[in-house]
Parts: C-alpha cells; structure tokens; sequence
C-alpha cells in the first residue's frame, strides 16, 4: 500500500509569463550604470553535491561578471574602484572581523599543533 | 538668459525601493538572514512583522505606504519552514520561493566585508534566459537586488557582487567581495579576486502568480515536494524500518 506520489498539475504559462515580463521591464535605453547587472554567458553544470566544485563554479561566474562589470565601468566612466583614503562605516563591524581572524588563527595554531 | 540649457533630455532613472517583512514564528537564523539582506541592499525599507498569514493582501497596500514597488516577504510555516514572496507591488507578479541551506554573515566562516551601502554588481547565469519563467525571475530580480543609483544610503563605488546561479533548477545565492589587489603584493599588477562575504541561500521556485500576493497560477514547479511531505516521507521509512525488524 506504497503512497502513490500524487501527479501535480504543471503549469508553465509561457505567453502570460512574456506578457507579465514585458509589463514590468525596464527601459532597455536605461543606462548599464543604473541596474549594474551583468549576465555571465557560461551555464553552471556541474553536481549539486560536489561542494568544492559547486562552489568552485559560483566563484569563476563571480569573477567572470565583477571583470566584465570592471571594463563595462571604464567604458561608462563609472567609479567602481574604492579610493584607498575613502573610509565609511563597514557591513561586518571590527569586532566581527576581529572574531572572524580568531578563529582563523586558531584554526592554523590547532593544524600545527597535530602536526 | 537664465534657461539658456534645456533642461538636458531628461536621464532614465531606475526608481526601485523593496519592503522588507517576514510573519510572524521566524527563527533567529531567518531575522538574520532578513538583517544581512536589509544591511545589503540599502534601497530596502524594513517593517514589522505581518500578524497574520492568510492576509497576504494587505502588503501591496502597505508596500504602498511605504512608497515600495517591491515587497520580500519571509513566510516562516511550523518554525522551521521559510518561504520567500518576492513581489512587484501593486500590480504583480509575485513568486513564491522555499528557502533552504542558509548561512547567515555572522557565521564565522565567511571572511570578506564590504561596505555598507556599496551597491553591489548583480550576476546572473545564462539558464535564467532560457526558460520564460527564469527571464521573468531574472527581471524581478534585477528590480529587488539591483541597488538603483539614487538611493539614498548608497555609496558611489562597487566592492562586492551578488550572484545567482540557477543549478539542479534551484537559484543559488553567493555574495562576493571584489579585491582589486593582491595583498602580498600591493605594487604588483592589479588582479581581481574574490572573497566570500555571505550570507548564503538556496531558492527553488514554487508558483509564479499574475497579480501581486494573489491571482492566477501562470507557472508552477512540478518537482516541488513541500518540506513537510519530505519529513512525512523520512518519518514513514523509519517506522516501516521497525515493523520490518518486529516482525
């Protein structure tokens, strides 16, 4: 008396989908600086569970688009690089970050030690 | 002689601005995945906790008076379960997504900061423009994450990208700071790296509908198996694991 998987209805709706896509686009004349959105031209496939190389192909799409926004940024004479003298308040505090590089060194000091 | 200049051809803008609010029974861990979105996007208003959960028609309203045209809402089911809207108000559409896998920026894990309010690059894979729905999310998206240049904690330059991936046709979300330098070698030649900031999530996409929090069904994912029927499925194997060995 195995629960038989009830089959769900699919829907995929694709003209209402385009319609409702097209009502709420932005303009395509916006300029690139205002959304600063890049598409990156490859497709992630890898396996799900392969965490190291999942995470491996999340990071090359990251640093594919950030390069690609770099140059876009020239081109739009946009300013994308922090100046080393521009300080402002930080997303994870100094004591958060002081944490974070405990643990590091600790993590480091606890490998020598088994060595 | 004062209007010499016309008023130069009026320049585009991308007005966005996204409510952010979740229901009420959300874990710590989801108020701080909504605390590490809030400090990431600095075009989002957050409001209080929603009373109740069949009422869902009271965010576009809300939205609007918070002057949003984009609502997140975190729908937190049995204290375990988070479900995320994301929302075009006040006409739609709207998504329904389950949240799984997240780590949060407090987790000690993730090493890299950016600053607050920097308006982050927004990455998206090429699958999202190969299905309508994945264009359509992939648009919804640009308008909630994408930081418009006028808001008004934003800061003028980019150190870090949000990325989304769709892979095993869930979305996945990464945040990177972006280092220009090599910090063994400041004077070397810039080379761009990364370091992850967090926090992380997993999406996979339940129904699209028309309207905003209401309205026809114009996409549905059929693989979606609800979390409480994984549970059921996991609890239902034991058992019959131990009538097996009574027997």
């Amino acid at each position: 008396e195995d629960a038989v998987p009830k089959q769900k209805l699919e829907i995929d709706n694709q003209v209402a989908l385009e319609r409702i896509r097209q009502t709420i686009q932005l303009d395509p004349s916006l300029p690139w600086t205002e959304t600063l959105v890049v598409t990156y031209p490859q497709k992630i496939e890898v396996d799900v569970n392969d965490d190291l190389n999942r995470e491996l192909a999340f990071y090359k799409q990251a640093l594919h688009s950030a390069q690609s926004a770099h140059s876009l940024s020239i081109k739009h004479k946009f300013p994308f690089t922090r100046p080393s003298d521009y300080f402002a308040e930080m997303v994870k505090s100094d004591s958060h970050m002081e944490r974070i590089r405990q643990r590091l060194l600790n993590e480091t000091a606890g490998i020598k030690k088994s060595e | 002689d004062v209007d010499q200049d016309p008023p130069a051809a009026k320049r585009l803008k991308n007005k966005q601005r996204v409510l952010l609010l979740s229901s009420r029974g959300i874990t710590h861990r989801m108020r701080h995945l909504m605390n590490d979105l809030e400090v990431l996007l600095p075009h989002v208003k957050r409001d209080s906790k929603l009373d109740s959960k069949n009422h869902l028609h009271l965010l576009p309203e809300l939205a609007d008076l918070n002057n949003c045209n984009n609502t997140l809402y975190f729908e937190a089911r049995r204290h375990e379960d988070l479900y995320l809207w994301a929302a075009k108000t006040p006409n739609g559409p709207s998504v329904k997504m389950h949240v799984q896998n997240v780590h949060t920026m407090d987790e000690l894990k993730m090493t890299g900061n950016c600053l607050k309010g920097s308006r982050g690059l927004v990455s998206f894979d090429s699958a999202f423009d190969d299905t309508e729905w994945g264009r359509l999310v992939k648009e919804l998206f640009t308008h909630i994450f994408g930081v418009p240049a006028t808001a008004r904690k934003a800061k003028p330059f980019v150190d870090h990208i949000l990325t989304f991936s769709l892979l095993d046709s869930k979305i996945w979300f990464r945040n990177f700071q972006i280092i220009e330098k090599d910090p063994l070698q400041p004077s070397g030649p810039p080379q761009m790296s990364l370091v992850e900031i967090g926090p992380r999530f997993v999406l996979t996409p339940i129904r699209i509908f028309e309207g905003a929090f209401h309205g026809a069904t114009v996409y549905s994912n059929p693989e979606f198996i609800s979390p409480a029927a994984v549970r059921s499925l996991q609890r239902r194997e034991k058992g019959d694991k131990y009538n097996y060995r009574k027997d």
